[in-house]
């Protein structure tokens, strides 16, 4: 959280819809920051500690795809909320870490806003209750 | 094949039964020499025929055969404790590839209790295991490369439709951001249909889910309040190709957008109904809206690209459009008689 906007983080390694999910998320009236891939977003995760969201594209070069990303962050920093996007249409629910979202590309701005607002308002709640 | 004396007491019947199996065959006895062996075992493993009556199996070919697994087996078989069935085994030579074979042994049921002979059938797999790896390996190919295709198809779609949103959100002309709303809203119902797909498997594209996939997400989109407008679908359970599915998906995304743009200007509520049914290869579409009615004169808005899109699409499926009053509200028909069959019932047959 920065003063007082929560901040999301998106990854995803092709630039243009990197740029529009940018836009979306601060068309959304969250700060946005950008990673073209896990390393990079591991990175910036580890210089930061107001991430509250990150949302994630699962095919990625670099060390690791989006699954094992969230499962990395989750394992890291438990608090972070993820949002995970692909281009596969189903994506196993249990090859996600509980509480995650998951959204098919193409997504549909509404569907995401949604999606992040659901996991920012989930605070108090337990991951599970998140993922119904 | 030559007779040794030791094969004499054998029926001259029986031996020309095994020498002539098709299935390579040998005949033992219980000390495993062997009585007759087939000409097709002969020539699959590639032993001269001659050289094999009364010869010990451990002696047959170059010694290939003196295997202990399967002198064991054929033991337990001749004292009739065992019985080998589909037992793989794969017997080596030199300067030969190893083959995959399957034995089967049983003991000759002829009513002579006191002499013990066996019959084993020996069945080459090699090559028909490798067809199957092979055929496996070609399978998980296509799965791999479809999803890679379907990936691809996905994240292209995504770049457009972030590209569309993109400009929607930074553009100052209302009218402009409507137009590019709409061309988003034309992407999203062709992405339906891929994301469909992928999921459902022969190509077809089940008409129930996807229009009401459609309408969720265009009234999700595009209806502020909910509880003022709302569309449903009413579909029977026919699929249809993925062609025709993108000309439906697209014709309905027009007529809701339509609807939704002119037909509620100051209703306090309203609905839009999308129905779909076919008898046979006919099939009817219809969105119905319960507004204004259709406008005419001076207030009646010129024809835009959504009513070119909708009339484009509709003579190329060769259907039928019809606009009539719904009292309240109006009914545009889509409707397909013909003989081209584009249709599969996918109910069950009662």
């Amino acid at each position: 959280m920065k003063n007082g906007k929560a901040v999301v983080l998106v990854v995803e390694d092709t630039a243009v819809i990197r740029m529009g999910a940018v836009d979306l998320v601060q068309s959304a009236g969250y700060e946005a920051l950008e990673a073209r891939d896990a390393d990079e977003a591991i990175r910036i995760l580890e210089e930061r500690d107001d991430i509250d969201l990150v949302f994630t594209d699962v095919q990625m070069p670099g060390t690791m795809d989006g699954i094992k990303l969230s499962h990395y962050i989750r394992d890291r920093w438990p608090p972070v909320k993820l949002l995970v996007a692909s281009g596969m249409a189903i994506l196993e629910e249990s090859s996600l870490p509980i509480g995650s979202l998951f959204s098919s590309k193409p997504y549909s701005d509404h569907e995401i806003i949604a999606m992040m607002a659901r996991l920012l308002a989930s605070d108090n709640r337990s991951f599970a209750e998140v993922g119904g | 094949m030559s007779r040794t004396p030791f094969d004499r007491r054998e029926a001259a019947s029986t031996i020309a039964v095994v020498v002539s199996s098709n299935e390579p065959l040998l005949f033992l006895s219980a000390q495993h020499e062997v009585i007759a062996a087939s000409g097709s075992f002969c020539r699959a493993f590639e032993i001269d025929p001659a050289t094999m009556p009364g010869r010990h199996l451990s002696e047959v070919g170059h010694g290939e055969w003196a295997m202990p697994r399967l002198a064991s087996l054929l033991k337990a078989t001749a004292t009739g404790s065992a019985q080998i069935e589909a037992y793989e085994i794969d017997l080596e030579r030199p300067n030969r590839k190893t083959r995959n074979l399957v034995l089967n042994a049983c003991k000759l049921d002829d009513g002579d209790e006191y002499r013990v002979r066996l019959l084993l059938s020996v069945s080459d797999v090699t090559d028909v295991r490798a067809d199957a790896r092979l055929k496996d390996e070609l399978v998980r190919e296509k799965a791999v490369l479809l999803q890679e295709v379907q990936h691809r198809v996905a994240n292209s779609l995504q770049i457009i439709a972030s590209v569309l949103m993109q400009s929607a959100r930074k553009v100052q002309s209302e009218e402009v951001r409507g137009h590019l709303h709409n061309a988003h809203h034309r992407v999203m119902s062709i992405a339906a249909v891929q994301k469909q797909l992928s999921t459902s498997p022969g190509g077809k594209v089940g008409i129930s889910r996807y229009l009401t996939n459609l309408c969720d997400s265009l009234a999700a989109s595009m209806i502020a309040d909910p509880e003022r407008l709302s569309i449903s679908v009413m579909a029977d359970d026919s699929s249809v190709t993925a062609d025709v599915s993108v000309s439906l998906g697209l014709i309905v995304t027009e007529l809701v957008i339509n609807a939704l743009k002119h037909a509620f200007p100051d209703q306090a509520a309203g609905k839009i109904e999308v129905g779909y049914h076919a008898t046979g290869n006919d099939w009817t579409l219809s969105v119905k809206d319960d507004g204004i009615g259709m406008p005419t004169g001076d207030s009646a808005p010129k024809a835009g690209l959504g009513t070119g899109i909708v009339e484009a699409l509709t003579k190329n499926l060769g259907s039928d459009l019809q606009l009539s009053e719904a009292n309240p509200g109006t009914c545009v028909t889509v409707s397909y008689l013909g003989n081209v069959d584009h249709h599969e019932d996918i109910r069950p047959a009662a």
